[in-house]
């Protein structure tokens, strides 16, 4: 199934957009969990602060279904 | 606590506002932790509504790389310490209301102190630790939080008001790597802060929370609001079930 990784800030670039400025399309065999999608492409998971999918947060351990699209939200930290 | 002629003058266009109470105003306390970028726009805003005493704490002194987003300084600044500037300008601004400064560096053994005895506390710092701490010490005392936060692009905001919403360590529990310096233009603190302090006057003036168990995201290269609702986690080293 397909799914969509959508990344701003300093992840943005760890994730390799491929279908827009912002977002990687990503293949994957049967259920998989966040984490183990982020160590399939090398991203590491310590540079995601949040993860949302449909305005929900998630965690490392949600399984996407086909079609969708999760937000890994960077560290937002400044002042 | 009734108000003077010269505050009804002052404050005429905002008594005006449906649901507006400025006497509330005039008799809450807040405390606010660091006044750069964010901190210094809804300290600008919440001494302007007359919010009767500020507590401004930041151990900072102002540097020429602070000049690009934290518009309350200016070049002769430089060196000097940033609550004692804070509180003098915005005490020129608003004579009507008390503004306190203090130039100490946040603590897990301070921050009690610095909390007690006020009605909400706003966060202006610049790094996640200390904003962890500010979050045990507003679950702690029952003291409503204002936190906002950004970084280039994004900028984030929500009101904790356990133990009716979730805290900041329910979201986000621990450290967080960062970037150092952390990337940011002047604007989006000025975003963000001006946010944090409408956030901030609602609460003073109604106790609503809007975004009670909800993160509202800026992403200001698309322009977009996104808002990220959370709940509770029970194993909350702040306010989960073990901490009540
Ligand atoms: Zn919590």
């Amino acid at each position: 199934m397909i799914i969509y990784l959508r990344a701003g800030g300093q992840l943005r670039e760890k994730l390799k957009p491929d279908v827009d400025h912002y977002t990687r399309k990503v293949e994957i065999d049967g259920e998989k969990t966040i984490a183990e999608i982020l160590k399939d492409i090398s991203v590491d998971s310590a540079f995601v602060a949040l993860i949302h999918v449909d305005g929900k947060l998630k965690d490392l351990s949600f399984k996407p279904s086909d079609g969708q699209t999760i937000t890994l939200q960077p560290p937002v930290s400044g002042g | 606590m009734s108000l003077s002629k010269s505050e009804i003058e002052r404050y005429q266009r905002q008594l005006l506002v449906d649901g507006w109470d400025q006497e509330r105003l005039k008799s809450a306390r807040v405390l606010i932790v660091g006044v750069g970028g964010l901190g210094g726009i809804s300290a600008t805003y919440l001494a302007a509504a007359g919010v009767g005493h500020l507590r401004i704490c930041d151990s900072d002194s102002v540097e020429q790389s602070n000049l690009n987003r934290q518009i309350l300084f200016t070049a002769e600044d430089i060196g000097k310490p940033k609550a004692a500037l804070v509180a003098r300008r915005l005490s020129a601004q608003n004579p009507e209301i008390e503004i306190e400064a203090i130039s100490n560096k946040l603590t897990e053994a301070n921050v009690s102190g610095l909390a007690s005895g006020c009605d909400l506390i706003i966060d202006g710092l610049d790094n996640h630790s200390d904003r962890l701490k500010l979050n045990k010490a507003s679950f702690d005392l029952n003291i409503p939080f204002v936190y906002g936060a950004i970084n280039e692009w994004l900028g984030q905001l929500s009101l904790f008001n356990p133990p009716q919403s979730a805290c900041l360590a329910c979201l986000m529990p621990e450290e967080l790597p960062s970037l150092k310096p952390t990337p940011v233009f002047g604007a989006l603190p000025g975003v963000i802060g001006s946010l944090q302090a409408t956030l901030a006057l609602r609460y003073l003036l109604t106790g609503e929370n809007p975004v009670s168990n909800a993160l509202l995201i800026f992403r200001a290269d698309s322009m977009t609001f996104e808002t990220v609702t959370f709940e509770r986690r029970p194993g909350c080293g702040v306010c989960g079930e073990s901490c009540r």
